[in-house]
């Protein structure tokens, strides 16, 4: 149940982070 | 007959099931609807079909473009109100599958339309199938994930409805990626993309269809007891959708969504030119793209953070500090662009987007309080037409209001300052309709076994 719950999390997890992060990357050039 | 498996009975969890694996079910499904958000990447690259590199005779006008997301959250907010009850009789899963084959198919759809260049099935496609897709999306997961979560049922509406808001975060960049794939000498790769998404998307919801369930009829989490002590405007009884719309609790609450929607929403559609045009010369059109990213990014957590926030404070507390700090926020605004402050400026639209995204992510459970769980999908669904509404009222505020100042020949650096003051007064309605909410009376109440209010409900 554990591993499920793990990979169900990582799997919605992984694209989340990754728009995060490329929105962070875009949100720096604002300060510059 | 035996269940099938989209049917309700087949999506009951078994003893001891753990229920942290429910919110990346409607997690699933609102990342991928709230791709709408981010629909304006379409926008240039659908008014360039024709002649690829720069719009020819024949191409698709800007405003004929910008229809298609208009139509689509129009759409979203109907069909919410109209599939709401059915989506709680059929149960999450059958609803969440209708509705990855309503958002997968629309994109194919619209792919055909921009094939054959046919703004009508855009429009049929992405705007109308889109769109039913949306909105029996959106409402799925709710009053499975209060029902899985009665202790903290703004937390676990927060974590779906953030899904909503982090959609675009990844479709933004997902969109640019696959169309500068797919871009030819002879096409946009639009259409390309439209199909490559409608698939991604179609199977991504899929996961929210394998792993969602519904806690049997008996749940409730290990070691909580209902509080006995009844809480101020916290219900345990029901009311049934038919009855809640027709209370002045329904049309509070609808008018407090409405209002926080319209002053948000109107602010995130003009927020590039806003800020290039209060900081003239100062902020660049790709930096201007990083604060609406960032905004974007505030939109999101603030899903979160303010629901979970309110099960601690209280909804109307935490609309209260909507409304309040929204119109101290809004009527500094002129200020801060007076004395040239690009942070300031950032910081208090960050906050105001948080509370946007917080004002949907927070009215789920609200409405849990007020009308109990039994129809509070059904419910949910209804309400949503007050996003509709503000979806064309908040642009259209905005955009009018600094036309007409502009043309009565204000500065475009000022030409916002009347439109903030214009956006606290509907700051200043929604407060004033929260403090006007008081529990439901109970003559509108659901009695057991029947399917009719109490005696004397109209």
């Amino acid at each position: 149940m554990k591993a499920r719950i793990f990979a169900l999390w990582l799997a919605v997890g992984i694209p989340l982070l990754w728009g995060v992060m490329k929105t962070l990357e875009n949100a720096v050039k604002l300060f510059h | 007959m035996s269940a099938s498996f989209l049917d309700r009975e087949s999506t009951v969890a078994p003893a001891g099931y753990n229920r942290f694996s429910v919110p990346p079910a409607a997690l699933a499904v609102h990342l991928s609807i709230g791709q709408a958000y981010a629909f304006s990447t379409f926008n240039l690259p659908l008014t360039k079909l024709i002649g690829i590199s720069h719009s020819a005779p024949g191409d698709w006008k800007l405003t004929e473009v910008g229809w298609t997301f208009s139509i689509a959250i129009a759409i979203l907010g109907l069909s919410a109100a109209l599939f709401g009850r059915w989506v709680e009789l059929a149960g999450p899963r059958k609803s969440m599958f209708t509705a990855a084959m309503c958002f997968g198919g629309g994109f194919i759809v619209a792919a055909i339309g921009v094939h054959f260049h046919s703004l009508s099935l855009l429009y049929l496609g992405y705007g109308v199938l889109g769109g039913i897709g949306l909105g029996i999306g959106y409402i799925s997961p709710v009053s499975t994930l209060i029902k899985w979560f009665p202790d903290r049922p703004g937390m676990a509406t927060g974590m779906a409805i953030m899904g909503f808001g982090g959609g675009a975060l990844i479709a933004a960049p997902l969109s640019l990626l696959l169309m500068a794939h797919f871009r030819t000498a002879t096409s946009t790769g639009v259409m390309e993309t439209f199909v490559t998404m409608g698939v991604i998307y179609f199977m991504f919801m899929m996961i929210g269809v394998y792993a969602v369930r519904v806690p049997a009829a008996d749940w409730k989490p290990a070691g909580w007891v209902a509080p006995v002590k009844p809480r101020p405007l916290v219900t345990e009884a029901h009311v049934a959708v038919d009855v809640a719309w027709k209370t002045r609790q329904f049309w509070l609450l609808w008018t407090v969504l409405c209002m926080n929607v319209t002053a948000g929403i109107g602010v995130l559609g003009q927020a590039s030119p806003m800020i290039q045009e209060i900081f003239s010369g100062r902020v660049t059109p790709e930096a201007a793209g990083s604060f609406v990213g960032l905004l974007s990014l505030f939109n999101m957590g603030g899903r979160f953070v303010w629901a979970t926030v309110s099960d601690y404070i209280g909804r109307r507390n935490t609309y209260i500090v909507f409304f309040g700090l929204g119109i101290l926020l809004y009527s500094s605004v002129p200020t801060i662009g007076h004395i040239g402050s690009i942070p300031l400026f950032v910081a208090a639209f960050a906050v105001i987007l948080s509370m946007y995204g917080g004002g949907f992510a927070t009215i789920p459970a609200y409405l849990r309080d007020i009308f109990g769980t039994m129809h509070v999908g059904a419910i949910h669904g209804r309400l949503l037409t007050a996003w509709s509404v503000a979806g064309v009222l908040g642009p259209v505020l905005v955009n009018y209001i600094r036309q007409y100042q502009i043309d009565s020949g204000v500065p475009k650096a000022q030409a916002y300052s009347i439109t903030m003051y214009i956006m606290c007064a509907l700051l200043l309605i929604g407060l004033l309709c929260n403090l006007g909410m008081r529990a439901v009376s109970d003559k509108y109440h659901h009695r057991l076994g029947t399917s009719a209010p109490a005696k004397g409900a109209s």
